[in-house]
């Protein structure tokens, strides 16, 4: 039934293809590895608060590596809406900016990345947008846990654009 | 000539200008890191030479530094900068210049397709593939020589101290 409603939205049913696949691997180099990068140190600079514990960072790089997009968000609503204890609220602050990314990253993936579309203009399936939108999570989570991990041990260590 | 192999004798001629550099990098992974943790530093060769993104390489270069204080030590070439960022910027920074002139010319490769992005991002990691294998021969060839020179200065010394011994008896 749903496959018949999106043939009749003229969806096209496939794998990602090669195309798809390498503006993917585009996109992670010249605009989500900055924009982590800008993140983190937004946080830090701007929103005053510590680089997100490596248990925090660990655990969302474990869901953005095998979940689906959608769980996986889910998740991120679910970390930015708990009752964090006032000594992790910069977790809490975390989240909602993440979550601010996402929002922005699922708009773009139609205006900007023009990815919702294959090679003959035909729109992509929900399950094709799905994979994307999870695989450039994947990507942006993990510079973001690399410019973490950097912040905290600069933090920790040595005078540098972290040291507050 | 063969497009290919044009950009091949570009990355060339670029890693001969850039090989004091690489040796310098080298000195100080050798000075830092050690011989004993000479993996981490040809599991940085395997990733450069194995992704086809640079931001791999970056993100490495990140949890490496933040891992090992090794990664941050500095040097006497570089004493505020620690080993992994001074290469990190050495990459993203220098060679990223690099990368841009040369595909302004002579290899006339533009900024604004998705096409052209793709092979200046190509043309950028290749440059940091031959950075980093120059990099790891020198950083090899100065642990190594350097331990030789452990070796021959302990047989010196012991050569000294038992000639005393024989006599103390």
């Amino acid at each position: 039934m749903r496959k018949e409603r999106r043939k009749e939205e003229g969806a096209v049913n496939s794998m990602l293809s090669h195309k798809h696949l390498q503006k993917i691997e585009l996109l992670s180099d010249t605009i989500l590895y900055p924009e982590a990068v800008a993140f983190v140190r937004r946080m830090i600079q701007k929103e005053r608060c510590k680089p997100l514990p490596a248990t925090q960072v660990n655990g969302l790089l474990n869901i953005a590596l095998t979940l689906k997009y959608d769980d996986a968000r889910r998740f991120v609503e679910h970390q930015r809406e708990r009752n964090w204890p006032s000594n992790k609220r910069d977790i809490k602050t975390f989240y909602t900016h993440l979550e601010k990314e996402l929002t922005r990253l699922e708009q773009r993936l139609h205006t900007e990345f023009a990815l919702t579309k294959d090679e003959r203009g035909r729109r992509v399936s929900a399950e094709d947008e799905q994979e994307m939108l999870g695989l450039l999570f994947r990507e942006y989570v993990q510079h973001l846990l690399a410019e973490n991990m950097l912040a905290e041990a600069e933090r920790r260590t040595q005078p540098g654009p972290y040291r507050r | 000539m063969n497009r290919e192999m044009q950009i091949i004798l570009e990355i060339d001629n670029q890693a001969e200008i850039f090989y004091p550099d690489a040796e310098k990098l080298g000195d100080h992974a050798a000075t830092a890191i050690k011989k004993d943790h000479r993996a981490q530093l040809t599991s940085l060769e395997t990733i450069a030479e194995s992704t086809n993104k640079i931001s791999d390489v970056f993100d490495y270069i990140k949890k490496q530094t933040a891992r090992n204080a090794s990664w941050r030590e500095p040097h006497r070439d570089s004493p505020n900068e620690g080993f992994g960022i001074r290469l990190k910027k050495y990459l993203e920074t220098d060679l990223k210049e690099r990368s841009n002139r040369i595909c302004q010319e002579p290899l006339r490769i533009g900024d604004t397709s998705d096409e052209g992005k793709r092979e200046r991002r190509r043309i950028h990691l290749l440059l940091i593939r031959q950075f980093i294998r120059q990099m790891v021969v020198q950083y090899e060839y100065k642990v190594n020589v350097a331990e030789t020179e452990n070796k021959i200065a302990n047989q010196a010394r012991n050569a000294q101290r038992t000639p005393e011994r024989r006599g103390g008896r």
